[in-house]
């Protein structure tokens, strides 16, 4: 019944069923929503816990950790 | 962007579906009161299923499923009689609480006509809709929100969409969209069709924000030229869960009401009410309603006005949008939050308890938290420029409200030039 999928994005639909976060960071259990945005060039997931009540932001990183350099 | 599985959850009304479930503790607007003053019985589509409503010479109203329980024919085209509704095929009756009082052609036995009650929800009239819950016993109150209680003028818009309630939702969380929908495009269509699109909808966005509250979700603005202390942040304006928007400013009171009228349609409702400051009551027999434009005579959006352009919005995305193709972006945090909460109560309904936003006990009037000083665009300005660009351009009683706002700032200045 939904609007066809659009075929111009499936591999970010993809990396979405790869990537979205499946387990609260605070007591494990399933996460019932998560939706995915962008910031930037950072690929975010805004989850919620419905056991525990967490919410928040998980953000994939890769494996190099990156620092930043404020203006000085 | 979500799942499959996720967007089909989160837009399902079905009963037997967690979020049908969930929408079946909320009532709804099913009709207007003068239409059943008109003509007593209407076949009413709600939440994917039919019924028959109904209104008594005494003026008792009753809702049952459109099927007769004997032999499935629509109660829709039902006799209405002073206690209940008769089926037109062979005459059973059925009362306002859904149990079968008559079946003519049987024998007297009560075992037989408990076997088929009709499973009646609740009717109320309210502010010239007639409301019904179709849900699980017993039923919540029908809130009183301020709109539909307060003194002033009033008129109701409406269209049916063809689309799922939740991506007009999402539009309630979505502050960006007016600057751009409503300013940049607005001024585009003026320029192309002769007319000048309204300044105060073309603001810039400083800072956008949302509070999970008792009702729902507040969403605040800070606009160019603006600060926190303004109306827009301070004060903001509420989603109402699930499926309404309160808003308002310069002497207007509005709720935008979407009833999920099946997973695909969506009947839009623009209830208004006019109470400026300085407004006196003006007599109203009747609340008129009128259909408003979606489509031209070619088939295109009419979006030379503010809810043509939402809804040309709401449309264009799919009967039901596919969420797993979108790319949000981090202003888009409103919407995350907002499928949050519908998640959240799929859970707290499946646990048996009441989801957000619905009382039991009894009340005068809710009233929500909505800015006055909108855009702070001053007052009358915002009301007039509301008149010319928006709904309320179609409206049959469009000179009445002008007149309503036009008197009532002239009361304002001149008892103020009294006083200095």
């Amino acid at each position: 019944m939904s609007t066809p999928v659009d075929r111009r994005f499936v591999a970010d639909a993809a990396a979405h069923r790869r990537d979205v976060p499946r387990f609260c960071p605070g007591c494990a259990g399933g996460l019932g929503m998560a939706t995915e945005f962008w910031e930037a060039e950072e690929r975010r997931f805004y989850c919620s816990c419905t056991g525990c009540g967490w919410t928040g932001e998980i953000t994939p990183t890769g494996a190099v950790a990156t620092g930043h350099e404020p203006e000085h | 962007m979500l799942t499959a599985e996720q967007n089909e959850q989160l837009t399902q009304v079905e009963a037997g579906t967690p979020m049908g479930e969930v929408l079946r503790r909320y009532w709804y607007p099913v009709a207007f009161t003068r239409e059943l003053e008109e003509f007593p019985v209407k076949r009413v589509e709600l939440l994917g299923d039919f019924f028959a409503l109904w209104k008594s010479p005494s003026g008792r109203y009753g809702i049952v499923p459109e099927a007769c329980p004997h032999r499935k024919a629509s109660l829709a085209y039902g006799v209405v009689e002073p206690d209940g509704i008769r089926c037109p095929y062979h005459g059973w009756v059925f009362d306002t609480d859904g149990a079968c009082t008559s079946q003519p052609a049987e024998r007297d036995n009560t075992q037989f006509q408990e076997r088929v009650r009709a499973q009646a929800g609740k009717v109320e009239e309210m502010g010239g809709l007639v409301w019904a819950y179709v849900g699980p016993s017993p039923a919540p109150e029908l809130p009183r929100f301020d709109t539909y209680v307060m003194d002033g003028y009033r008129d109701i818009g409406w269209a049916d969409l063809p689309c799922n309630y939740v991506q007009i939702m999402e539009n309630a969380v979505d502050p960006h969209h007016v600057e751009f929908l409503h300013g940049r495009y607005f001024e585009f269509v003026g320029k192309h069709e002769g007319f000048t699109a309204p300044a105060s909808f073309g603001k810039e966005h400083m800072k956008i924000g949302f509070t999970a509250f008792e009702w729902g979700i507040i969403k605040r603005r800070v606009l160019k030229g603006a600060t926190e202390e303004n109306d827009d942040w301070k004060v903001g304006h509420p989603l109402v869960f699930p499926y309404n928007m309160r808003v308002g400013g310069g002497g207007i009171h509005q709720m935008q009401i979407r009833v999920p009228v099946n997973r695909t349609t969506t009947r839009f409702i623009l209830y208004t009410v006019h109470s400026p400051d300085g407004y006196e009551h003006v007599e109203q027999p009747q609340i008129p309603d009128y259909e408003l434009p979606v489509f031209d005579k070619a088939g295109r959006h009419v979006t030379n006005y503010v809810e043509g352009q939402d809804m040309m919005a709401w449309v264009t995305q799919g009967a039901i949008t596919d969420r797993t193709t979108e790319h949000l972006g981090r202003s888009d945090i409103g919407v995350a939050m907002l499928r949050k909460m519908f998640r959240e109560q799929m859970d707290v309904v499946a646990r048996g308890e009441d989801p957000l936003g619905t009382i039991r006990e009894k009340h005068e009037r809710i009233d929500l938290p909505c800015e006055k000083d909108k855009f702070h665009a001053g007052g009358a300005q915002f009301a007039l420029d509301f008149c010319d660009m928006g709904s309320t351009r179609f409206s049959p009683v469009l000179d009445t409200i002008k007149k309503i706002h036009i008197s009532a700032a002239d009361k304002i200045a001149s008892e103020k030039a009294a006083a200095e």
